[in-house]
């Protein structure tokens, strides 16, 4: 499985990293996946780019293919003016205009850090209601660490529950989802189908899904 | 192989001078245009629509006439007409009559349109847009083949004993290219009537490209038009060039770095590694033209876009100039090389009523 981490903390070192490092290291530890971090930071220029230019580079694009394909994200950003950064919402903007489904269905943990705990509820005004209008299945726990939290009781036992549950999610789900595709695809379950010569003329393309044009025909004349 | 021109017709300020033209000088810039492209031996002209400022172009037939007149060999094209937001019978009744009166010099690109407020000044929503180009067509491929039409949509207003008139020339429809950047139910359309598939090419990368062309390329075997390497492919493709690359480099820079459409964004540097942008001397115009066809595999034709971002329209015409004498000449030599012998050329009123002729002559021999 496919583990992917986003994090848009922008010092280095950074808290928002360290604290998307110790719920990927949870995460991975109940449901074995390859961890992939994507560091926004690394991306601002790119993404800048891409919206005066309409088409991601070749970094952005990769960390954009990563995140459609992972079996589970984690995502992680400082709290800036209250809400989650400009960066980070930047990222799932043009994540959006790429492929408007791309989180459809999957699981995610949202995290938040800060300078105090004033500002947690963030991650239920703010990061919930992004995640949830891209479709993805955020799960119950999220965890915001403000700076004191580093050195108090309670955030190794956030982000072992929040961990859980997205472990529980990425199992159950990913399962799920994998059956659905491949009844999509007419292709069975190898993923391959790429030939577009499926028996009803359906199938997927290059990774485009294409509905037989008789259909989109028929679907006007109905 | 085809090559040409296609324009946006944006009226942009040159941000060397300030200066912006009026909609009549680049009206007439367009046309000017048009008609070096014919004298320098390119192929075909195509005209962008909009309905909205800053571009000009709104009535493509009425400026395709104009230069049809006007030329002897140019094929009249679009780039792209409207399918989601003109009436279908306006455009089988506009474009039949353009052919009697260009002779049959005429092909046309569908295409949706994008900016959002377009569709409801036309009494259309945006998010039918697949739709709306699914079901016109579909009602413009039988006006241009049925003489009588009995029809009913989601769309239009119903027809009841409808002939839509002129009747396209010799009874040969216009060939028709579908053009999309990012849709695959567009390739998918283009594949299922047997037309062509243009692709843009120009702000994406070229990995995106290849793959809608090669989803056209499949689709269209599968609806039994011919193999892959049958089917009628069409590129953008644009460039900006002087003798001296440097040249072509430090005085292209500033149309570049303010362009409406990308202007603001990846360096020149960026979007000429990214995307097919070139801006250098013919020979390197060339090069990267030719490795087009290593993406889409050998195609039909190729449109330039060279009148855009505010150049004044000496500097286009120069553009065309170096096109003709030092561009496409060895792009035609080149691009024959090694094409197989059952990659077609793009069809064209000669061809097409040649073919029917030919299909006419076969069934009477049975």
């Amino acid at each position: 499985m496919k583990l992917v981490v986003v994090s848009a903390g922008l010092s280095v070192p950074s808290s928002t990293r360290l604290l998307a490092d110790r719920l990927a290291a949870a995460t991975a530890g109940r449901a074995p996946a390859d961890v992939r971090v994507v560091e926004l930071r690394d991306l601002a220029v790119e993404i800048a780019h891409n919206f005066a230019s309409g088409f991601p580079g070749p970094d952005l694009a990769s960390a954009l293919d990563a995140v459609a394909e992972a079996d589970g994200l984690i995502v992680v950003t400082p709290v800036f003016s209250a809400s989650y950064s400009g960066l980070f919402k930047s990222f799932f903007d043009v994540l959006g205009v790429r492929d408007q489904d791309a989180l459809a269905g999957k699981p995610v943990l949202i995290a938040a850090t800060g300078g105090t705990a004033r500002h947690s509820l963030v991650l239920d005004h703010a990061l919930r209601p992004l995640f949830a209008y891209l479709k993805a299945v955020v799960v119950p726990t999220g965890v915001y660490a403000a700076s004191e939290d580093w050195g108090a009781e309670g955030l190794p036992e956030r982000i072992e529950r929040a961990a859980g549950e997205l472990a529980a999610l990425m199992t159950g789900l990913s399962a799920g989802r994998g059956t659905e595709r491949a009844e999509q695809d007419g292709s069975g379950t190898d993923g391959s189908g790429t030939d577009g010569s499926g028996a009803d003329g359906s199938g997927k393309d290059g990774g485009f899904t294409v509905v037989p044009f008789e259909e989109r025909l028929a679907a006007l004349r109905g | 192989m085809q090559f040409g021109i296609f324009s946006v017709g944006d009226v942009t300020p040159d941000p060397t001078t300030g200066r912006t033209p009026t909609e009549r000088e680049r009206i007439k810039a367009m046309v000017a245009i048009a008609l070096k492209a014919e004298e320098v031996g390119l192929d075909v002209f195509a005209t962008g629509e909009h309905h909205n400022p800053p571009f000009v172009p709104s009535s493509p037939t009425t400026m395709l006439g104009y230069i049809a007149a006007r030329t002897e060999r140019l094929i009249l094209s679009t780039s792209t007409t409207l399918i989601t937001t003109n009436d279908p019978v306006k455009i089988a009744e506009d474009f039949a009559m353009l052919q009697h009166l260009a002779d049959g010099r005429v092909d046309l690109m569908m295409g949706r349109g994008n900016t959002g407020p377009v569709y409801p000044w036309f009494g259309q929503d945006i998010r039918q847009g697949i739709n709306l180009a699914v079901e016109n067509y579909a009602l413009l491929h039988r006006l241009w083949r049925e003489d009588v039409v009995d029809w009913e949509g989601k769309f239009r207003t119903p027809l009841q004993g409808f002939t839509s008139t002129p009747r396209p020339l010799d009874g040969v429809p216009p060939f028709v290219w579908h053009g999309s950047i990012r849709s695959p139910e567009i390739a998918e359309q283009a594949a299922y009537y047997g037309d062509g598939f243009f692709h843009n090419n120009i702000f994406w990368p070229a990995d995106h490209t290849k793959r809608m062309v090669e989803l056209y390329r499949a689709r269209y075997a599968h609806y039994g038009h011919g193999t892959p390497e049958q089917a009628i492919v069409g590129l953008g493709g644009q460039v900006f060039m002087r003798k001296n690359s440097q040249d072509a480099v430090r005085e292209f820079r500033p149309y570049f770095d303010v362009a409406p459409v990308y202007g603001h964004g990846p360096s020149l540097e960026e979007f000429t590694a990214q995307t097919p942008l070139t801006v250098g001397s013919p020979q390197q115009v060339v090069e990267k033209t030719l490795a087009f066809r290593d993406y889409a595999g050998d195609y039909q034709r190729q449109l330039f876009l060279i009148d855009h971002a505010g150049l004044p329209l000496k500097t286009v015409l120069e553009q065309i100039d170096l096109l003709g004498e030092e561009v496409v000449p060895v792009l035609r030599e080149e691009f024959a090389k090694g094409r197989p012998a059952g990659v077609p050329d793009a069809p064209t009123h000669a061809s097409l009523l040649a073919g029917r002729a030919g299909a006419e002559e076969g069934v009477s021999a049975v």
